[in-house]
């Protein structure tokens, strides 16, 4: 029967229902989001020279290599094509002095890896931030190499945060706001780049890889409650700009609390997420011991994040 | 690539196409269905060849043959009629019955109505006497425009079809839903505009434009082709045995039963196996691995994509990105059902809603890791219906 050759000849592939996609893949989303970092990381090559090139590369190089190893031990296939081992590898350089030794950066990033990411399964299954549970084991573990003054004695700048931790407002006070946009003070490599680091979230933001929630409530966060204890007393907290413009502030708005499996997926728990991760932040700044506790805020918030999301709409029709 | 679009209103162009008559017929039967021919007999264009077995007034419809022809063969799922073979020597060609006009359609009412457009094919197991009915004006999904395209060009015959419903259901109001935007009237509706960004063109999203109420139980849907299919039988009186299918921007008359291929050389559309061809629309849609498939009467288009157009759906992990809660219209969590489903902890998925799920296939679409979302979800919705009828099973027994 001619139905029947037909068969025979051509079979067609099938798909489940949708046959349409979005197009957006993780490699996509990845790759944009490691886009957006690139001017950032141009500009800390401009200010600190060969040796930020040194650091991001040995984290990105470091952070692949890890992920390829332990996935080759799970016997697993290698993800390293989807660049999420390489983003957060970067990410983590970003939070480091430029001048951070490469055994340092080595260790840091395999461990941004291991115990940020692998321990739970790979992408996607960490409860915490990746880059954030680098920079903080590196904190605790090596501090005097995590300290931006101390190891960037050969600029003739200060950090703005140490300065307001152990000098009080009064030592801020000649800091100008487009200095600090500007990345004109030391800091972290790439995160002491805010203007450039705010471009590319809202780069991520404008072609929707990224959702508005999560940064937008974080900075809200941050800037109403300095402003809170700002107005508490001028003369012993900083202003609320001065919180939002110095430290890790805009790394974590767009990169780290935004990380997809640590935060929300709800709307208004996004939105507390992020808000209350602002608030931590301040909090941390004003009483804890380091001078900046951005990433410290961000894993206590992602500690916070299966709490947060029970709260959950009715589903449709449900009564 | 090209920036998808989930609109699906459009502005229409030519006219309802017909197609030469095919040789052969593949008509699909439902599972409820029970063929009431013989092979090698000769059926005529019109005429019963399976039914429903039961009674009542609200079921599926029976099937009739679309063209005049002799049965081939009867599949569980398919009775294919064929040519009808040349007449040996000395002997007279056979004659198709011809299928009478239904007299008494006009003058029937009520309950008796509904039987009778049951016999007549159309299926009424969605229709409930005395409910508020809502006509769903809206293209479903982006790619299908039969909807709007009968709307603009046959309201004479929608028209005889809402007449018909009025006797047949005395629904309290009947209520047209269309695109903002257009201005389309039906005869005996009142009119209401909605989004006609998908998912809000799907069945119970307009059922809560249209009322306000999220699944309320007094509300029944039709789509613009069913009531095309009614207005048919209305004005002819005989059974409507044609589909209304689109392909790409045209929007033809088929027989039931059509191979896709056939339909699809008439269109002029050409295809091969780098394509995946969908009976409905690019979200709903079933893909189908074999082109001599026949048309439902319910399939209202026929879509093609391109093997690699988009990128292939794999179970790969969940990144908890949570972009399927944020596009879900359901208000549920996709990715942590699917989860649940891939891990056959279907009890955990029912006390998180699964099903609450609209099928939209939102949650694929959008889906960064590619995971087949939907597919979880259906299996968890199938997984939880067989355990409840096993359960169900065993009370019985112990009684």
């Amino acid at each position: 029967m001619a139905s029947q050759e037909i068969t025979s000849k051509n079979l067609f592939s099938v798909s489940a229902a949708p046959v349409w996609h979005c197009g957006r893949t993780v490699r996509s989303t990845m790759l944009h989001s490691l886009l957006a970092l690139l001017p950032a990381a141009i500009m800390a090559v401009y200010r600190y020279g060969y040796d930020a090139i040194a650091v991001i590369a040995w984290a990105g190089l470091a952070a692949v290599v890890t992920e390829f190893l332990m996935e080759k031990w799970m016997e697993r296939e290698s993800t390293a094509d989807d660049f999420t081992a390489l983003f957060d590898g970067v990410v983590f350089a970003f939070l480091l002095p430029s001048t951070a030794p490469i055994w340092l950066v080595v260790i840091g990033s395999s461990l941004t890896i291991v115990l940020g990411r692998m321990v739970f399964g790979g992408f996607g299954g960490s409860p915490i931030c990746a880059p954030a549970v680098g920079w903080a084991i590196m904190t605790v573990s090596w501090p005097e190499f995590m300290d931006l003054n101390a190891m960037l004695l050969n600029w003739d700048l200060v950090e703005p945060l140490s300065d307001l931790k152990y000098f009080g407002v009064e030592a801020i006070t000649d800091i100008s706001y487009t200095s600090l946009l500007f990345g004109q003070n030391l800091g972290a490599l790439g995160a002491s780049q805010v203007l450039l680091i705010a471009v590319g979230g809202i780069y991520l933001l404008a072609t929707r890889q990224l959702r508005w929630f999560i940064p937008i409530s974080f900075l809200a966060g941050v800037y109403l409650t300095g402003l809170i204890y700002n107005i508490i007393d001028p003369t012993l907290y900083a202003s609320p700009l001065f919180h939002l413009l110095s430290g890790g502030t805009m790394l974590a708005a767009f990169f780290l609390m935004p990380y997809p499996s640590s935060s929300p997926t709800w709307k208004l728990p996004m939105l507390l997420f992020g808000f209350l991760g602002g608030a931590l932040l301040i909090i941390i700044r004003t009483y804890g011991i380091y001078p900046d506790g951005t990433c410290f805020a961000v894993l206590l918030i992602n500690l916070c994040t299966p709490l947060i999301d029970l709260i959950q709409p009715k589903p449709f029709g449900g009564r | 690539m090209m920036k998808i679009r989930l609109n699906t209103s459009t502005v229409l162009q030519g006219s309802l196409q017909d197609i030469p008559v095919p040789t052969r017929v593949r008509i699909p039967l439902q599972e409820k269905h029970k063929s009431v021919v013989k092979k090698k007999q000769i059926v005529g264009c019109g005429q019963v060849i399976a039914e429903i077995s039961s009674k009542s007034a609200y079921n599926l419809g029976f099937v009739h043959s679309s063209i005049n022809g002799m049965v081939e063969d009867i599949l569980p799922d398919a009775i294919i009629v064929g040519p009808i073979p040349a007449p040996k020597e000395g002997e007279e060609a056979p004659v198709p019955a011809r299928t009478e006009p239904c007299a008494e359609l006009d003058t029937l009412a009520g309950e008796e109505l509904c039987r009778k457009l049951l016999e007549l094919g159309v299926t009424t197991s969605g229709m409930h006497a005395t409910r508020t009915v809502i006509v769903n004006g809206l293209n479903p999904e982006p790619g299908m425009i039969a909807s709007e395209h009968l709307l603009e060009s046959a309201s004479e015959t929608l028209k005889a079809g809402i007449q018909l419903l009025e006797r047949a259901l005395k629904p309290g109001s009947i209520k047209l839903v269309i695109a903002n935007g257009r201005q389309f009237t039906v005869h005996g509706c009142t009119t209401i505009t909605a989004s006609d960004v998908y998912p809000a063109t799907i069945d119970p999203l307009v059922i809560y434009a249209a009322t306000g109420a999220e699944r309320p139980d007094n509300v029944d849907i039709l789509s613009v082709v069913d009531l095309y299919h009614i207005g048919r039988v209305a004005e002819t009186k005989l059974p409507f045995t044609q589909s209304v299918v689109s392909v790409k921007d045209k929007v033809f008359c088929v027989p039931v039963g059509t191979a896709v291929e056939d339909l699809l050389t008439a269109a002029a559309v050409s295809i091969g196996p780098d394509k995946i061809v969908t009976l409905g629309g690019p979200m709903r849609g079933a893909s189908i691995f074999d082109m001599a498939i026949g048309i439902d009467k319910s399939c209202s288009a026929i879509t093609m994509v391109d093997v690699g157009q988009f990128p292939p759906v794999q179970p790969n992990p969940c990144i908890n990105c949570g972009e399927c809660v944020l596009a879900c219209p359901a208000r549920i969590h996709p990715g942590m059902l699917s989860r649940y489903a891939e891990f056959e902890m279907f009890d955990e998925a029912r006390s998180h809603h699964v099903e609450a799920c609209l099928e939209c296939g939102m949650c694929t679409f959008v889906c960064p890791a590619n995971r087949p979302v939907l597919q979880y979800l259906l299996l968890a919705k199938a997984a939880l219906i067989a355990q409840d009828e096993e359960v169900a099973a065993c009370r019985l027994q112990d009684l």
